[in-house]
């Protein structure tokens, strides 16, 4: 690496000489992402690893539903470079699988956990990515895919509370919050001659 | 002639003298136990130190359930929290109150179309006092232990005896939600 070369241009020489990068997209000097295909992934993370980015920061998934796809992303962390690598990947939204990156980052075993408790997304190779890890006993699908409806879910498994008295206007007072709003927009007028 | 300086008292109103001194004593020297899974337990801080000086009312914290009095459930729980609450509640002696900070004890507050949080409380365990508030300032959550305080002095906080008497209501609502109480927990089997 030369002195006149910035760390985001040097990972960008270091990734996309050896792999086929679908879309590159620097975020500031500090975070660069690559979307890469699925085979390329393990390589390209083994690759990062013996350069200097040795830390797994994170291992998450974004659900592109109307695409009909899951984007694992992958965050790496360089001690000595300040660049965060993302390395984001498509997967199939209906068998949703890629290998486990274990051997690779051992750090990555309570993400895919994570990862398949709250996308479904399969990694095999992770010995225990099927146990549950933060939603116990969960009776639904995924709940962070954009198809679960988390209010439905909680109206049918959490009652509400029921209210004894209805707490609505019935003297046809001005409300205590409407006054004040009127109030407020008067000031505005006021301070700005009547225009807007 | 009886005299008039001692009346037999029924063993009801023995139990009932005995019970108003115990409570007398238990009022004035409450042990919480803080279950701090939500937000509202940074209004505990200022409440315990000498902004506001809990102990001048005879509050203190307790570190272990079997010898406290008062749980404190600071918000929302998921259903794995409500789990290990529930343990909590359980182990802790006789009488016990809880007392729900916050709107999302009474009805879900801002969680209240989560997918993880209950939304009301007094389902799962009985809870004696409820402070509201997104969070509840700090006077408030002093009114609301002088309010338990008032309650156990006038024989009011009685949540714990409903625990017992409604425990089938209790135990059904628990099982609707968490499917199973008991924990299963990997890194302890």
């Amino acid at each position: 690496m030369t002195n006149s070369m910035s760390n985001t241009e040097f990972v960008t020489n270091l990734v996309e000489n050896q792999y086929k990068v679908l879309k590159t997209e620097v975020l500031d000097q500090y975070q660069i992402a690559f979307e890469v295909k699925k085979e390329d992934v393990h390589s390209i993370l083994s690759l990062l690893k013996t350069s200097g980015w040795i830390q797994l920061s994170y291992l998450s998934a974004v659900d592109w539903i109307k695409d009909n796809e899951f984007e694992v992303v992958y965050i790496v962390f360089n001690w000595d470079k300040a660049v965060h690598i993302q390395i984001r990947t498509r997967l199939d939204r209906e068998s949703a699988s890629i290998n486990s990156v274990l051997p690779i980052y051992p750090g990555c075993k309570y993400y895919e956990r994570e990862a398949h408790e709250f996308f479904g997304i399969k990694f095999p190779g992770n010995p225990d990515y099927e146990k549950q890890l933060i939603l116990e006993n969960w009776d639904d699908i995924p709940p962070l895919r954009k198809d679960f409806d988390p209010r439905q879910y909680s109206d049918k498994k959490f009652s509400h509370m029921e209210y004894k008295n209805d707490f609505v206007n019935k003297d046809g007072k001005v409300s205590k919050q409407e006054a004040r709003e009127k109030r407020f927009s008067d000031a505005d007028k006021l301070r700005t001659g009547g225009k807007k | 002639m009886l005299s008039t300086k001692f009346s037999p008292m029924s063993k009801e109103e023995v139990d009932r003298k005995w019970w108003e001194i115990g409570d007398f004593f238990r009022r004035n020297s409450l042990w919480m136990l803080m279950y701090c899974t939500g937000c509202c337990a940074i209004e505990l801080p200022p409440a315990m130190t000498s902004a506001y000086d809990m102990e001048r009312l005879g509050m203190g914290p307790m570190a272990t359930p079997r010898q406290a009095d008062v749980l404190l459930v600071t918000g929302y729980l998921s259903l794995k929290t409500l789990r290990r609450l529930i343990y909590t509640y359980e182990q802790m002696s006789e009488p016990k109150y809880v007392v729900g900070f916050g709107s999302c004890t009474i009805n879900g507050g801002i969680y209240h179309d989560s997918h993880a949080v209950i939304n009301q409380l007094n389902k799962y365990v009985p809870v004696d006092v409820f402070v509201a508030g997104c969070m509840p300032n700090t006077e408030s959550v002093m009114n609301g232990f002088i309010d338990l305080m008032d309650l156990i002095k006038n024989k009011k906080a009685n949540g714990w005896k409903d625990y017992h008497e409604r425990n089938d209501w209790y135990k059904a609502n628990q099982k609707a939600a968490l499917g199973e109480v008991k924990i299963h927990d990997e890194f302890h089997e």
